[in-house]
């Protein structure tokens, strides 16, 4: 399969083939990052055809970088919307807050595939890795992991950012071996 | 503490920034970091990249008939979008019956508030009414700060905007929209606040922009009204409350914009 970003380059270009490979490559991603982070199946299915036709009918919102990680933020922003709202509905907005990475990103992490991030993710220690996920899939803010781990919020800022810094180690080393 | 700890403290707030864990209302404060301070740009270009991989960790299967259903409904709908189809027939006749089916459905609402009119409870109505014309009100000035500050950041980040290094920071412009971020600005002293001047195009003064006291850290993000594609500079200085009509001190900075 074509990777992502040459494929949502023919989505542009209005290919429903490559719309159709896209979600062949990509769905498993999506509704599992929705699953994670709703618990809930059928909002996970709800988000996933939302973001899917948003890529149709919003292609220009992806620009460059790693498509799959682009594809990752936007499909947990869109499932904490979707829950904070309890409606989910096909917008013609990707969430803005997501600049696409930059293209030597794109380079470096192009073949990170998910057996890698979670490899990355277990080199972390439970100290760092806890908060770091909770914000994630959980979608709470540093000020909340703390309150609900009961660690303090500078303890907590420094984990998520050590733990942060030590997964892009791991995960370069790994690409470059 | 020292300022080498508060730039730690500062780099901590970037990470959880480029986690999404950073409160809104810290958001632009960073942002504004971010962009004044190379390293900390580096730094959140890293991290983010990173914190966005951690969604790949929850790929997995979709049952078979999940998948399929999805997909057949999303070709459904993007091969209807690339030919559309006139509507048939039948779908003519559901949209009356549908219409028929509201005007019923609208006639027993309109009789179900007569009967509680009829009730004497006119008042409770009308004060329910109030609460959530209130409460309607109140969201849509959340939706709208919500949606401003998205903006704001979207062009702080995008890569098409321009920036200008200036003393203290970085002038940003994307289209029409003109941010300064600063970092470190000296404290005002008393009476005095920061003003903001731009010089429109073919102008040969500067033009009071708007004024502003940084925060504690000296960082802040000041989104400026006018119109960046109208302009040729924008400049710094420090007034007296309530701002002047021309400059009254040197300018920490006066940046030409391309």
């Amino acid at each position: 399969m074509e990777d992502g970003a040459r494929l949502m380059e023919r989505v542009r270009a209005r290919d429903v083939d490559a719309f159709g490979q896209l979600y062949d490559g990509y769905h498993r991603l999506v509704f599992g990052i929705a699953l994670r982070i709703a618990a809930d199946a059928m909002l996970a299915e709800d988000v996933t055809q939302s973001i899917f036709l948003t890529l149709w009918s919003a292609p220009g919102s992806f620009r460059e970088g790693n498509f799959a990680a682009w594809l990752s933020r936007v499909t947990r922003n869109r499932t904490l919307d979707a829950l904070r709202s309890r409606a989910t509905r096909a917008t013609d907005e990707i969430p803005v807050d997501l600049p696409a990475e930059a293209s030597t990103d794109a380079a470096v992490f192009a073949n990170i595939d998910a057996q890698r991030v979670r490899g990355a993710l277990s080199v972390l220690n439970d100290e760092q890795r806890t908060p770091i996920e909770l914000g994630f899939f959980g979608g709470i803010t540093h000020e909340e992991i703390a309150r609900r781990t009961g660690i303090p919020l500078g303890t907590i800022k420094t984990r998520i950012r050590s733990g942060l810094r030590r997964m892009r180690v791991t995960l370069t080393e790994a690409v470059s071996r | 503490m020292s300022v080498a700890d508060d730039r730690e403290a500062m780099l901590e707030l970037v990470a959880a920034y480029a986690l999404g864990v950073l409160p809104s209302a810290d958001q632009g404060m960073v942002a504004a970091f971010i962009l004044a301070d190379p390293q900390a740009r580096r730094e959140y270009d890293e991290l983010r990249s990173t914190a966005n991989l951690i969604g790949l960790s929850a790929e997995e299967p979709v049952d078979s008939a999940r998948a399929a259903r999805m997909k057949e409904r999303l070709m459904a709908a993007v091969r209807s979008d690339v030919a559309p189809a006139r509507a048939p027939l039948s779908a003519t006749r559901t949209s009356a019956m549908w219409g028929t089916t509201l005007a019923a459905a609208a006639a027993v609402v309109f009789a179900l508030v007569s009967v509680i009119q009829n009730f004497g409870l006119r008042s409770d109505l009308h004060d329910a009414q109030t609460r959530v014309a209130t409460l309607q009100t109140r969201l849509d000035a959340d939706r709208r700060t919500v949606a401003r500050d998205r903006s704001m950041l979207t062009d702080l980040t995008a890569g098409d905007a321009k920036r200008y290094t200036v003393a203290y920071g970085t002038v940003v412009t994307r289209g029409p929209h003109l941010y300064l971020a600063l970092a470190s600005l000296p404290p005002l002293p008393r009476g005095k606040v920061y003003e903001t001047w731009t010089l429109a195009r073919g102008a040969k003064a500067m033009a009071p922009s708007v004024t502003f006291v940084p925060n504690q850290s000296g960082i802040t993000l000041v989104p400026l009204p006018e119109d960046a594609a109208n302009l040729s500079a924008v400049a710094l200085s420090v007034e007296p409350e309530g701002g002047s009509r021309q400059p009254t001190t040197k300018p920490a900075f006066v940046q030409p914009l391309s």
